[in-house]
């Protein structure tokens, strides 16, 4: 898209190589035509150049009219009486000659009028586009820095510049974006604008034409104005925009900071108060404690350290994954194998509920890191235990899919009402009737994001008996992004 | 029995000179990588406990370095993220780890039987023992209470790797190298395949395994105590 020059009158072109061609050869036309049907009789060359008058002034505008009706006004007379050379000798030359003039004038005029109207239709079509195309590219959404990068390189073109800077400040920022193009040479004629917004302004826009460009005319510069004004906009709420989802992650993130500070520091605390307390009890000098008691004492404290790691090491998880920083270690894994330990070192920690491992022959190896995999089941299988009612039965089951592996952990619990089920993936979300058992509500999070990073599935089913089953798919290959 | 225990941490080299010293070990205690290959030449324990996330040395360098001059058994002290770490450890000759934070019984253990395979070096006996199992190593036969237990010459070979180093933690690689020759090393699913055979065989449950262990994406270890 160029924006085309503005001229003082649109309807009169300015005189051009082409409206002398046009008007010397339409009339050189008829004088050929003239010359051949001279012995018609006299008139009829008159006729003729009225017509290539009209021809010139229609297809080449009001100054190859008037250059034709000019030439016929000077060789009409000489065709029609070769022998008096170049002179009006009659009145109706000279009346031909103001004829001619005429119908160029009248025929120029109209056909420039069109042309005119024209010329301001295309451009006006050009212009609301560019604001269009502006709005539509400025409004989508994106950051404060894009939308000017945007608008910068869409003026370019339209305005034939070699360079378009904008400078704002936002909220106390100061962003600048710069389009340059480098075939161009630098220095010609430039154009500032502010660009404000609800009359505060906010900066500036520079546009700087090439050496020896056209200056910027005043409807260029209004165009430039409005275009200022859409980016300025665009702008404004790009900036809302920001602040909003700021404003949105700030509470996301202190409701989180809230749930997890109450959690971990009740989850941290428990244990630590009962080893403090069978260390302090061990130590005390005066207490008269019993072997038996004493062995109490230091299994209490074994498994409150149990506990305690396991919650650190769930806590680290969980900040590794709102880092971005959980990425697994993939290597070719049999997910067998990782169920097999993980069951083998759960079984004693689930005391009365027993286990159960269903593994399916053939299963293949699959590119996962073993050491998130056994957390994902190590949590799972906890997860279970917990809801079990004691003498129940855990069953791990390993099986294949078509595009990978499928391991199943059901309970015999009481089950999770279907509403729930996607929620037990959140972090610190505990089930209502559940808030005082132990267990930071982070296993399943940690659990999902381990499988979410593996490219794999994990969800909440029923079980044919009521109870609870979460299950996970693996695919076999690391997915390779497109 | 002189210990060695390399940790930048003060608490847990206090912990382990207290429970190693209760445990009748001579214990010496540094708290560089630096300091522990000079310990290592100079004091010659007869184990060294080694944490891999020292200050100055990378662990694993810290193993070759003890290792240009000396065998004796290291076992590495790390945390549970560092798979890899310990993989790379192991290989560069670490006999064993253990995963912080441990319980004392598990290190004992771990140190006793790299004690045991140290003061072994000598030609195992042509017959071991594990309870009902026998392994005439002479013989490459194999009885199960009495019963012969008729293994591929593969499945002996494996099971030949891991009852003569009873304890030690062995890598896959180390495993296939042994077993399948020198150009593998990565092939974990023959492994896999043939440690599946070996203990459906001799009736081994890997979810509560009597005999193999599993360390998964490390290796496996021969857990039974010698018992002839």
């Amino acid at each position: 898209m160029r924006v085309t020059t503005e001229r003082k009158d649109p309807r009169i072109d300015q005189i051009s190589w082409r409206a002398v061609l046009v008007g010397l050869v339409s009339v050189a036309c008829a004088a050929l035509l003239a010359l051949l049907t001279r012995g018609l009789g006299p008139g009829s060359s008159v006729a003729i150049f009225m017509l290539a008058v009209t021809i010139a002034a229609v297809s080449g505008g009001i100054w190859a009219g008037v250059i034709a009706a000019v030439l016929a006004s000077l060789i009409g007379p000489v065709i029609e009486h070769p022998d008096l050379g170049l002179q009006f000798e009659q009145l109706r030359d000279v009346i031909a000659a103001v004829v001619f003039l005429a119908i160029a004038a009248v025929v120029g005029l109209v056909v420039g009028n069109a042309a005119a109207e024209r010329r301001r239709a295309t451009e006006r079509e050009r212009e609301a586009r560019l604001l269009a195309y502006l709005s539509t590219k400025l409004l989508s959404g994106d950051v404060p820095d894009r939308v000017l990068d945007e608008f910068v390189d869409v003026l370019l073109d339209p305005f034939g510049l070699v360079a378009c800077t904008v400078q704002v400040t936002l909220d106390g920022q100061t962003m600048a974006a710069t389009a340059t193009r480098e075939d161009l040479e630098r220095g010609g004629p430039s154009e500032i604008v502010p660009v404000v917004v609800a009359s505060i302004p906010l900066g500036t826009l520079t546009a700087e034409r090439p050496l020896r460009g056209r200056p910027f005319t005043k409807r260029e510069r209004e165009l430039l104005e409005a275009a200022t004004r859409q980016a300025a906009v665009a702008l404004d709420r790009a900036r809302l925009d920001a602040r909003a989802r700021l404003a949105q992650l700030d509470a996301e993130t202190n409701q989180l900071r809230a749930a997890m500070f109450s959690s971990v520091t009740h989850d941290l605390r428990t244990p630590l108060a009962s080893i403090k307390a069978g260390v302090t009890s061990l130590l005390d000098e005066s207490a008269t404690l019993g072997e038996e008691q004493e062995h109490d004492l230091l299994l209490t404290i074994l498994e409150e350290t149990d506990r305690l790691n396991r919650l650190v090491g769930n806590i680290l998880d969980l900040a590794r994954i709102r880092a971005g920083a959980l990425i697994p270690r993939r290597v070719p894994t049999a997910i067998d194998e990782v169920a097999e330990v993980v069951v083998a070192r759960m079984r004693s920690r689930l005391g009365s509920v027993r286990l159960e491992l269903q593994v399916a022959p053939d299963l293949p190896e699959i590119a996962a890191d073993p050491v998130q995999l056994d957390q994902v089941l190590t949590n799972l299988l906890e997860n279970a235990g917990r809801h079990s009612p004691s003498d129940a039965t855990v069953r791990v089951q390993v099986g294949r899919t078509d595009a990978g592996v499928r391991v199943r952990v059901s309970d015999e619990g009481p089950g999770i009402p279907p509403e729930q089920r996607e929620k037990v993936f959140e972090a610190f979300y505990r089930g209502r009737e559940e808030p005082e058992r132990p267990g930071s509500g982070l296993g399943l999070a940690i659990a999902r994001a381990i499988v979410t990073a593996h490219d794999g599935r994990i969800w909440v089913e029923e079980t044919t008996g009521g109870g609870t089953a979460v299950v996970f798919d693996l695919p076999i290959e690391e997915e390779v992004p497109a | 029995m002189k210990v060695l225990v390399v940790d930048d941490e003060p608490q847990i080299r206090r912990a382990l000179r207290t429970s190693l010293e209760a445990h009748g070990y001579v214990v010496d205690t540094v708290g560089t990588g630096d300091e522990g290959v000079v310990a290592a030449a100079g004091t010659h324990p007869e184990l060294v406990l080694l944490d891999l996330g020292l200050p100055d040395m990378d662990g694993t360098e810290v193993i070759r370095r003890i290792r240009a001059f000396s065998e004796v058994p290291i076992i590495v002290l790390s945390v549970r993220e560092s798979q890899t770490d310990k993989v790379a450890a192991l290989d560069a000759g670490a006999d064993d780890y253990v995963t912080k934070p441990f319980g004392m019984e598990e290190l004992l253990a771990r140190s006793r039987a790299a004690l045991r395979r140290r003061g072994t070096e000598e030609p195992t006996a042509p017959i071991l023992m594990f309870g009902a199992l026998q392994v005439d190593l002479a013989r490459r036969l194999v009885t199960d209470d009495g019963e012969q237990v008729r293994l591929t010459p593969t499945e002996y070979g494996l099971l030949e790797a891991l009852v003569t180093n009873p304890g030690k933690l062995l890598t896959h690689q180390w495993l296939l190298r042994r077993v399948w020759g020198q150009g593998y090393g990565t092939e974990t699913t023959y492994l896999r395949t043939y440690v599946r055979a070996l203990r459906k065989k001799l009736g081994d449950d890997a979810s509560a395994p009597a005999l193999i262990v599993t360390e998964p994406g490390v290796g496996y270890r021969w857990i039974a105590e010698p018992t002839g």
